[in-house]
């Protein structure tokens, strides 16, 4: 405490500063949005905030894995979906409600992330890459094929909305200010992550991960932090969905889903926490936006990415291109390391 | 204080300029895939809604109706973004669609609170019906096909059957609705499976169906796996019987498989060779729009879904109101469309009249047995 209040005058003023533009986020988005969309009372307009905010969590979440730590990951869509399944489920068979399904969503997500992590760990590059897509579609099989459990392709009807601790938050703006906390919490929780010397260990990894082994950074424990965490955060993402839609089925969480949220990362640039913010509401407002052009609109929407990418291929905000990341990764395949690493040249695990 | 008189008079203003303006046109929203995986079969609903439309617009009625199309793309989270948005819209009083099960179940969530009538032509899972009083479907269900289908072919003498069909919502009901027929019937299921849509290989469903040994083989697809599924039992010269859904039932089906869709059975309501004028004025209008093709059987239940709404409408015409078009709606009975006479019972589900098909000579012919 004493250490923090003298270092504040230090550079007190660059601290001020740096708090302006989240105090104006945080205005945004708990004053003058709900204040907007109170104005037009449209219930579209809500429920485009809702998801959008919904997504902002999903991109921030594989920020950190695949931005901050730079591990391409190709399944995160599947832990969106245990989280939305662990909240139905719950919903559903137990009664319960909000409150309690939403920590459950974001455990239950993480915890089957550390036990499918624990084998594909040791994996890198374009192999570890390859494990999270079978991760992916193993999960998403499961949901469709588990009938007894999950009752497959039939989806489940989640019959509460938000609450806290009994308290109905069902309405329009009730609904607004759940998930806007929420993901407002999360994502603030997920810059502080990769604001710091843990993001930055993870940094270093994403930069040269046998240098950072050599510097005695933890690699596979981290990854495997970064990845337990961000499906964490995922699992909340679905525990939100799952309470707003009120049905959920496998098909909203299929590999689709996963490559949506990885371009939202990309487009908003790998690494930046703004950047994969402003990604999800780019590739989440643009489709609905764009509405008016009828069956063109995909069109577009596959232009706007395809020339983010060919014009700014760090995304908008990006600290790594997207393209040299995964030259890296996919080139790791055939790099050979020569003899002085002894064994294993261009083997994708340690 | 004035300010808000002021305000109130226009808007009340609005509000009469608009009801002025509903009175003459009416609007009704229809999500459905028209990108995307499944946007074949959108964009055939989108070609029967508009012949069904321009015929209604034509006819001299009172007032116009209005379609508004949204693309859904089958992704639940376009299905109720679209929902929020049909619901604001206060001028549209009945919706159509979506085509999948999931995304119209996922939109049914959002009409069912606004209490906006929703008719779908093809979702066909056994719960949407009972999500609330503003569902609708114009299809027949498997818990009424697959009954049907049991007893034409225990008439034919197979008792031990195998049933297979894609793993989603209507798969499922497909094997429970035939099953449990059969096995009430006395017969047994040697054998059942589920696929995934889109499969490219079912030599080994297949070779586990033969060592099943059944008499007959019952299944539940849509014409593109349909397709494959046939022409790979041809080419490994499988001579089981294959019985299937009306949900095959598309000209495709015989264009994909050629001479391995000979000799399949399936149910339909839908015949385009019925000599009956409005059917025969339905299929002219679909081959103008679309080079000469046949329809199949799912734009015809598009096309009666369409036109049983738009009766709803006309009954509750003049000022209709979504509570007026809701009740309207369930009052259907005996709408001659083009895929039989259509009656709503009191949970909201088709009752259709099921006709017996059999592919021969490159074509579907109905048969008696």
């Amino acid at each position: 405490m004493n250490a923090f209040e003298n270092a504040a005058p230090a550079d007190g003023l660059t601290r001020r500063r740096g708090l302006l533009v989240p105090a104006l986020i945080l205005l945004l988005v708990f004053a003058a949005l709900p204040a907007l969309l109170a104005g037009f009372d449209k219930g579209y307009f809500y429920q485009i905030a809702n998801l959008a905010l919904i997504f902002v969590l999903l991109s921030a979440s594989m920020h950190l894995v695949t931005g901050v730590a730079g591990l391409l990951h190709l399944g995160h869509a599947a832990f969106y979906g245990v989280g939305a399944y662990t909240a139905a489920l719950l919903t559903s068979k137990l009664g319960l409600g909000f409150t309690v399904t939403l920590p459950l969503s974001g455990l239950v997500a993480a915890l089957v992330a550390f036990l499918v992590a624990l084998p594909t760990m040791r994996l890198v590059s374009i192999y570890f890459a390859v494990a999270t897509l079978a991760i992916g579609q193993m999960l998403y099989l499961v949901m469709l094929n588990w009938v007894d459990f999950t009752k497959g392709p039939n989806g489940v009807i989640v019959s509460k909305g938000f609450e806290l601790f009994g308290f109905s938050l069902s309405g329009r703006l009730g609904a607004y200010y759940t998930v806007a906390a929420v993901v407002t919490l999360s994502v603030i929780a997920i810059g502080r992550l990769s604001h710091s010397y843990y993001g930055n260990a993870l940094r270093s990894i994403r930069e040269d991960d046998q240098c950072a082994d050599a510097m005695g950074v933890s690699t596979v424990r981290l990854k495997m932090e970064a990845f337990t965490l961000s499906a964490f955060f995922a699992g909340i993402a679905g525990s939100l969905w799952a309470h707003m839609t009120g049905y959920i089925s496998p098909g909203d969480f299929k590999f689709s889903e996963s490559i949506l949220i990885l371009a939202m990362v990309v487009v908003g640039g790998l690494g930046s926490l703004p950047g994969a913010v402003i990604g999800a509401l780019l590739l989440i407002l643009l489709p609905e936006g764009l509405r008016a052009l009828g069956d063109f609109r995909n069109i577009m929407v596959g232009l706007v990415m395809f020339l983010s990418i060919l014009l700014l291929p760090k995304g908008l905000l990006g600290e790594v291109s997207a393209l040299r990341l995964v030259r890296r990764q996919l080139g790791a395949a055939w790099r050979n390391t020569g003899p002085a690493n002894g064994k294993g040249e261009g083997i994708g695990w340690r | 204080m004035n300010f808000r008189l002021l305000t109130l008079t226009t808007l009340t203003a609005a509000g009469i300029a608009g009801s002025a303006f509903a009175a003459d046109t009416v609007k009704l929203g229809y999500q459905l895939p028209l990108t995307g995986d499944t946007a074949q079969y959108g964009q055939d609903f989108r070609k029967a809604a508009e012949i069904a439309l321009t015929e209604f617009n034509a006819a001299g009625k009172p007032f116009k109706v209005e379609i508004v199309f949204e693309d859904s793309r089958s992704d639940a989270k376009e299905g109720t973004n679209i929902a929020r948005k049909f619901v604001d819209d206060k001028e549209i009083v009945g919706v159509l669609g979506d085509f999948t099960s999931g995304v119209s179940m996922a939109a049914a969530q959002v009409y069912k609170d606004a209490g906006m009538p929703q008719l779908s032509q093809t979702a066909s899972h056994p719960d949407y019906t009972k999500i609330s009083k503003y569902q609708f479907r114009n299809i027949a269900t498997q818990a009424q096909e697959g009954p049907y289908n049991a007893k034409w072919m225990a008439t034919k003498g197979f008792k031990n059957v195998a049933v297979i069909a894609e793993q989603t919502d209507w798969g499922q009901s497909v094997v429970s609705g035939f099953s449990d027929a059969v096995k009430a019937n006395g017969g047994t299921v040697a054998f059942s499976e589920f696929f995934n849509r889109g499969l490219k290989d079912y030599r080994s469903l297949i070779s586990k169906i033969e060592r099943a040994k059944p008499d007959a083989i019952y299944t539940g697809f849509f014409y593109e796996d349909g397709a494959q599924f046939l022409k790979q039992l041809q080419q490994l010269g499988i001579k089981t019987p294959v019985y299937s859904t009306s949900a095959a039932y598309s000209p495709k089906l015989i264009e994909l498989a050629g001479g391995a869709a000979e000799g399949v059975h399936l149910t339909s309501n839908f015949l385009p060779t019925d000599p009956s004028p409005n059917v025969q004025h339905f299929v002219d209008e679909w081959k103008k729009r679309s080079d000469g093709a046949v329809p199949g059987q799912f734009p015809a239940q598009a096309y009666d879904a369409v036109r049983i709404m738009l009766a709803a409408v006309e009954k509750a015409s003049p000022n209709p109101t979504r509570e007026k078009v809701r009740d309207a709606l369930a009052q259907t009975k005996d709408f001659p469309g083009v895929t039989g006479k259509t009656s709503f019972s009191a949970d909201r589900e088709a009752e259709k009249e099921l006709v017996k098909v059999e592919v021969k000579g490159g074509a579907f012919v109905p048969v008696a047995d």
